[in-house]
């Protein structure tokens, strides 16, 4: 289907003259899915579709457009039309240019059948089922292929495979209602030891969950698990994009090369990693991948720039660009690598709730979930949200689940000291990385 | 089109077929601070098979490519053959319909130039610029559609609708130092061009309130009265209970069929609510649902008795209740799922000041920036509230998150004013990632005689 993105900027050129640039992505994406709803194997569903986003140039004013039916005639009056009303901007399509090396599709991903899937997805319902718990799982493998082409001569191809495995399991005692859910994606069908994981994590937080205890209040310590960490995390990525810094709302614009986060606090974002889904070649504009780290012990190193806004901001693309087959490229992360460069402070053996830091904590919370993540004023660093899954810490042991309990503080101001790094470090969706010791949390119970 | 259809269907050797159709043209344009962001059109288009057979699960087929029809509908023939059920899916009887439904496109978006629309949220825009010199940013968005839907089924429905919606939203960001604070406006409607004409005072009040914010205290954590604007109790009865009267929760769930037994006591006598997916002119409205069952007013608490809940035709036949008309797909990629349409707590009586006028301190949670919840656990962050002092509407403050537990909640409403309204709002309601699908909420002034309020936050 190469093709089609050679015909269309083609097109584009016949119909508007030379000094028309033009780039284009091209997506096709079969998805195979089942679905087992409480603990029966309810559906089985595929999805194709595909689809050519295309964003031209016309007198230095881009517009977009695009469509998933076929008619490139229509879609290029479209991306003019939407040309005409565009602002200027001096955007410079790159050109071809070797790209690295990262492996996106795997045969056993790409072959598996539909039995497979429905094995794999068994075998977790039969793993989970206990009494008065009820289980879904859901399996979903990608099959992707993108192109992306542009008037300078810059191209990249590649095919990927996807597979992500959910799986959550209710109990409903009365008027609680307790939900633990855990999931995994990767480019690649999960081996034995990632789905031993998945129930090994399931049921290590359900049993802790079983008995209800009242919440702690105070200022205290609060160990983030890797899926906790979400909401002292986002407005640190948010702030770290290069369309918040151009937009003038973030806290971090300022402070390259500054001390901002504990010493030891680093954020890497890597595309190039083997089996990860987000992992590819090459941005969706075109730009070859590449490692950016964005916070290097504790300094502010770099934000991630798409085309667009790295020539607002005056600076080069990351290799960050991002964009659906209708949408506008924005900036966007890869996969999320959180780390102090030195394995966990934690004691014990990997893997256990808390990463080995809840020794010495006195009296302090486990945060695996919180209610409201991304909503509000995140990029202030500010937040306050009510706890779905949280666990009570009594003298270095979890003694167990609270419930009406609320958390907040100040990303900025938690992350500047960070008092412990645990020895779970895994993958959280596209983030890798280890549960947190905070200190000074707010908790407030109810 | 609609012979396509029914080719398709008759080839089906599936005891049960449902094909949907779907072409949409969709334009929109998004200004950031005084610039452009985008301005776009789009076209899309693409089928959803479904098909069942006896013994066996659901098979489904999305596609982008039309005619891939036929083959789509054997591979979904494929799909349902290889998921094996000791139980069969049972789907509740609904009589087969034939209907044509063009509805009011309100002056057709389609007729209207990217420019025009342009020119016009660009004066939205401008109306949030010009209101203080604080206001440093703004998101102004317009977005509209029009979508042709054709769905059949192999008992004889047949439908066609063409349906418009229309959407503008508004962020103003006010900066003073190290503060940010932001005011939304919102609208959103089943409704075309015409609409959207005469809608600048939204847009100035946002960006007033969020300069306003700039000055406003952060409100001081803790237990307090509460009065909910009719928008967040819209946003409340949506997120807290409506989510749980969806039957996909509760169908093949015992002990969570036991929490929602109809005729449990939710809420005292003055507490009624339900969801209305026939109410005229909404955004949540559609005269069928995409399994081709009407739609409906349907009561899920009355007098503060639990007496109904929210089906497809697969959980009313599970539960031996009848459809209500809420399966919905946000696309043709996605499934039929139990859904809202236009959600609603019931108008009570009396006055806002009736409700605040014998509280000593207590805080009115205005309009929201958001709301989740886990089941029985929700938040929400209001837009902006206000604190009630000696009966009275005193200062602005801020940071106004209230939290709490649905069934202390709802018991604790003890006072509804007669003054409802639907909220007419953007954006949409995401579940099982479906997002976003359009439904409407309404209510009247609320009272929540206790809850918590969260917002102090510490170092901060």
């Amino acid at each position: 289907m190469k093709n089609a993105i050679v015909q269309l900027l083609d097109r584009v050129r016949r119909q508007a003259g030379r000094a028309t640039n033009a780039d284009a992505i091209w997506r096709r994406v079969e998805r195979t899915s089942i679905a087992f709803e409480w603990g029966r194997l309810k559906s089985a569903g595929v999805n194709e579709e595909s689809g050519i986003g295309l964003r031209v140039l016309r007198e230095g004013k881009a517009g977009i457009a695009g469509s998933t039916s076929g008619d490139l005639d229509g879609l290029i009056a479209r991306a003019f039309e939407s040309a005409d009303l565009g602002e200027t901007v001096e955007l410079t399509f790159p050109s071809r240019a070797a790209l690295p090396g990262v492996p996106t599709e795997y045969a056993a991903a790409r072959d598996a059948s539909l039995e497979a899937l429905i094995t794999i997805g068994r075998e977790l319902i039969e793993r989970l089922a206990r009494d008065g718990v009820q289980v879904n799982v859901s399996l979903e493998r990608e099959l992707g292929e993108t192109e992306i082409g542009n008037s300078a001569g810059g191209e990249g191809a590649y095919r990927a495979t996807g597979v992500g495995v959910s799986a959550d399991v209710w109990r409903v005692s009365g008027d609680d209602v307790l939900a633990i859910s855990e999931s995994l994606e990767g480019g690649d069908l999960p081996d034995r030891a990632a789905l031993d994981d998945i129930v090994r994590s399931i049921t290590t937080r359900l049993d802790a969950a079983l008995k209800i205890v009242e919440s702690p209040a105070g200022s205290l310590p609060v160990v983030f698990t890797p899926a906790g960490l979400s909401a002292v995390l986002l407005p640190i990525t948010q702030a770290l994009s290069g369309k918040a810094v151009l937009q003038g709302i973030s806290p971090l614009a300022s402070k390259v090369g500054e001390t901002v986060f504990d010493p030891a606090f680093s954020i890497t974002d890597n595309p190039l990693l083997a089996g990860r889904a987000c992992s590819r070649p090459v941005d969706d504009e075109g730009v070859p991948s590449q490692i950016t780290t964005l916070v290097e012990r504790g300094v502010v190193k770099q934000f991630i720039y798409d085309l667009e806004t790295a020539v607002r901001s005056k600076t080069r693309s990351t290799g960050h660009g991002r964009r659906g087959i209708f949408s506008k490229p924005a900036p966007g992360y890869t996969n999320l690598i959180l780390g102090n460069g030195e394995g966990g402070s934690g004691k014990g053996e990997g893997g256990g709730l808390g990463g080995g830091l809840l020794d010495g904590i006195r009296d302090g919370l486990l945060v695996d979930d919180l209610i409201g993540v991304g909503q509000g004023n995140v990029i202030s660093g500010a937040f306050s949200h009510p706890v779905a899954l949280a666990y009570r810490i009594s003298n270095g042991a979890i003694t167990g689940r609270v419930k009406d309990a609320a958390v907040a503080g100040n990303a900025y101001d938690l992350l500047k000291r960070i008092a412990g790094w645990g020895n779970d470090a895994r993958w959280y969706g596209s983030r890798f990385g280890p549960s947190l010791l905070l200190e000074g949390v707010s908790v407030a119970g109810r | 089109m609609k012979d396509r259809l029914s080719d398709a269907l008759r080839a089906s050797r599936a005891d049960y077929t449902e094909i949907r159709l779907e072409r949409t043209w969709r334009s929109a344009v998004t200004f950031r601070g005084r610039r452009l962001e985008s301005a776009t059109a789009l076209e899309d288009q693409g089928g959803f098979v479904r098909v069942l057979n006896r013994g066996c699960g659901w098979g489904i087929a999305a596609f982008t490519s039309l005619d891939q029809l036929p083959a789509m509908v054997g591979r979904a023939n494929e799909l349902s053959r290889a998921v094996r059920l000791e139980q069969p899916i049972r789907l509740a009887d609904v009589p087969p319909h034939q209907a044509d439904a063009v509805l009011d496109l309100d002056g057709d978006v389609r007729g209207i130039s990217l420019s025009d629309k342009k020119r016009l949220i660009e004066a939205y825009n401008a109306e949030m610029l010009a209101v203080d010199p604080r206001v440093v940013d703004t998101v102004a968005s317009y977005q509209d559609e029009v979508s042709e839907y054709w769905y059949v089924n192999s008992e004889g429905t047949a439908l066609y609708e063409l349906r418009p919606e229309i959407t503008l939203s508004g962020t103003a960001m006010a900066r003073r130092n190290g503060t940010i604070e932001k005011g939304l406006e919102s609208i959103g409607l089943r409704r075309g061009w015409n609409s959207a004409q005469d809608k600048a005072r939204g847009f100035k009040e946002a960006a007033q309130r969020a300069a306003e914010l700039l000055e406003a205290p952060g409100v001081k954590g803790g237990t307090y009265p509460v009065i909910l604007d009719p928008e967040l109790a819209g946003v409340f009865i949506h997120e807290a209970f409506g989510h749980l009267s969806e039957a996909d929760f509760i169908y093949e769930n015992p002990q969570a069929r036991e929490m929602m037994t109809l005729g449990r006591r939710f809420g005292r006598p003055i507490l009624n609510a339900g969801d209305n997916g026939a109410a005229a002119g909404l955004r949540g409205t559609l005269p069928y649902d995409d399994e081709g069952t009407p739609t409906q007013d349907t009561p899920l608490i009355t007098e503060g008795v639990l007496v109904g809940r929210l089906h497809s035709r697969e959980t009313a036949a599970a539960l031996g209740e009848k459809p209500t008309g809420n399966a919905r797909a946000t696309s043709f990629r996605h499934p039929p799922i139990v859904r809202m349409t236009n959600t609603y707590i019931g108008n009570g009586q009396g006055t806002f000041e009736d409700l605040i006028k014998d509280v000593k301190l207590g805080v009115y949670a205005c309009s929201a920036f958001g709301g989740q919840t886990m089941l029985e656990n929700f938040s929400f962050t209001a837009a902006y509230g206000h604190m009630i002092r000696d009966g009275r509407v005193a200062e602005l403050v801020k940071d106004v998150v209230i939290a709490g537990n649905l069934f202390q909640t709802l018991d604790r409403i003890d006072a509804i004013a007669g003054d409802f309204r639907w909220n007419q709002m953007g954006g949409g309601c995401g579940k099982a990632g479906q997002f976003p699908l359009a439904v409407t909420e309404g209510a009247p002034h609320v009272r929540i005689a206790e809850a918590l309020v969260g917002g102090d936050v510490p170092g901060a």
